[in-house]
């Protein structure tokens, strides 16, 4: 007679792929991979339970790096991707990666109505307030006075976009900023990401060593938020408000309704695909 | 209270000696591959000779451990004095164009602060049986140190040396 062997538990590199990241030596993108498989393996997901979807940039190539289901997709529109298969296969967990330029330009509009439609998924925007694949273009995170990029040789003088803040207003339900400089804080917020019901999102504070040097200095002048989370977003907005950007933890947490199409009759919602897919029948 | 402080039992610090040692390994491994995908070998070899080591301390370590049943701990949860563990590479300090030399240099303040973690807890954990397990871990890692200065001493390049590169991935375009 056989016997049943209890699993061995997935250890955070078995969550990596065998690509080696094309990413800078000193890159923070590393440090949220690292985060990644530290909270996929925490969590004991199966590995074809996951999916990573991200947009073009840097930061959008860790699909490739880890083992989960992964989708490198179109410039802005990572959420789109994983909105489309998070509506189709609720089952999975979705992660959805990508930079600040992808993000919160390109895919601007897509960021904020992901925010306000809540679909259970978690959103990682790496942000190095720079366009680092194109050689160090101003993003929409970028100081104002930020004078190294070509073609803003004086700086943007555009006041940069709060991605906190940003997300507050949209209507995210779950809000938290990490940093690269601490893995294993990112990896807890991560966690909690997961298991937040509805749509999470976090800011990583990721340095670019190549067109943001400066940024490696961050190490030094980050710290945790001295207040908990709070389900009041009055009060998580004057949080964003009066903060220097450099606080990292949960910032916001309420349960809103979770947005979920229906995907047959059963669920109430007849998605019509029994339709559409007459139409493929020869 | 401090880290030794915590260390009251012997399965917690073997916990944490294992995972210290796999972490360091899989971030040698990690500026391994950095250093392969930027063409330079010679690093590149370095920090995969550096993680096989770390991967036989590790092992050294389970082995101790053998019938234990050790803890399992969140990685958040370790509560490192360091971001990470006392063993692991800071990514910021390599460089694409460094040397054998200056990659020997980061690990040997690896090893240096692995050795103060080991030598805290030999002198400040409460349990005895760890002090004396935490003070062999110390010496240990006080050969590891002896041998990576013996290695730096064998080779021709420099820790001092000047990287420069003529096209640098910054030059806009």
């Amino acid at each position: 007679m056989e016997q049943a062997t209890a699993p061995i538990p997935l250890k955070p590199r078995d969550f990596k792929s065998a690509i080696k990241p094309v990413w800078c030596p000193g890159c923070g993108d590393f440090a949220v991979l690292n985060a990644i498989t530290k909270a996929l393996a925490f969590l004991e997901l199966p590995r074809e339970d996951v999916a990573l979807i991200t947009g073009i940039g840097c930061s959008s190539r860790i699909a490739a790096y880890t083992s989960v289901y992964g989708f490198h997709g179109v410039h802005g529109r990572a959420l789109a991707l994983a909105g489309g298969l998070k509506a189709a296969r609720p089952d999975l967990t979705v992660l959805v990666a990508g930079g600040d330029g992808d993000g919160l330009s390109i895919g601007g509009n897509h960021f904020i109505h992901a925010c306000r439609r809540n679909m259970n998924m978690t959103y990682i925007i790496m942000d190095n307030e720079v366009y680092g694949m194109t050689k160090g273009q101003a993003s929409p995170t970028t100081a104002p006075d930020w004078a190294h990029g070509k073609l803003t040789p004086q700086g943007t003088g555009i006041r940069p976009f709060q991605p906190a803040g940003l997300a507050l207003t949209a209507g995210a339900s779950f809000i938290a900023r990490g940093f690269t400089g601490d893995p294993n804080g990112l990896a807890k917020i991560l966690v909690e990401a997961i298991r937040h019901q509805g749509f999470s999102f976090i800011q990583v504070m990721s340095p670019c060593p190549t067109f943001r040097p400066e940024q490696m200095e961050w190490k030094r002048h980050v710290q945790g938020f001295r207040d908990e989370v709070t389900d009041d977003p009055a009060i998580a907005a004057q949080r964003i408000q009066e903060d220097d950007g450099m606080s990292t933890g949960l910032i916001f947490k309420r349960e809103y309704p979770v947005f979920q199409p229906g995907t047959g009759t059963d669920s109430g919602m007849d998605s019509g695909m029994d339709e559409i897919e007459k139409e493929f029948v020869i | 209270m401090s880290l030794a402080k915590r260390m009251t039992d012997l399965d917690t610090f073997l916990a944490y000696s294992v995972a210290l040692e796999e972490e360091a390994a899989d971030r040698h491994d990690e500026l391994a591959d950095v250093m392969d995908v930027h063409n330079n070998p010679e690093v590149a070899g370095t920090f995969r000779k550096l993680a096989h080591y770390s991967r036989l301390h590790a092992q050294e370590i389970r082995d101790h451990a053998r019938g234990a049943n050790l803890p399992v701990i969140a990685p958040w949860d370790f509560g490192w004095e360091t971001m990470e563990g006392p063993e692991t590479a800071d990514p910021g300090d390599v460089n694409y164009l460094m040397n054998t030399a200056q990659a020997l240099k980061i690990a040997m303040g690896n090893e240096r602060r692995a050795h103060d973690f080991y030598f805290d807890i030999s002198e400040g954990s409460p349990d005895e049986d760890v002090r004396a397990l935490a003070g062999e871990f110390a010496e240990e890692e006080k050969e590891h140190l002896e041998l990576l200065e013996k290695w730096q001493a064998k080779i021709p390049e420099s820790e001092e040396e000047v990287m420069f590169d003529p096209d640098p991935a910054h030059t806009p375009e």
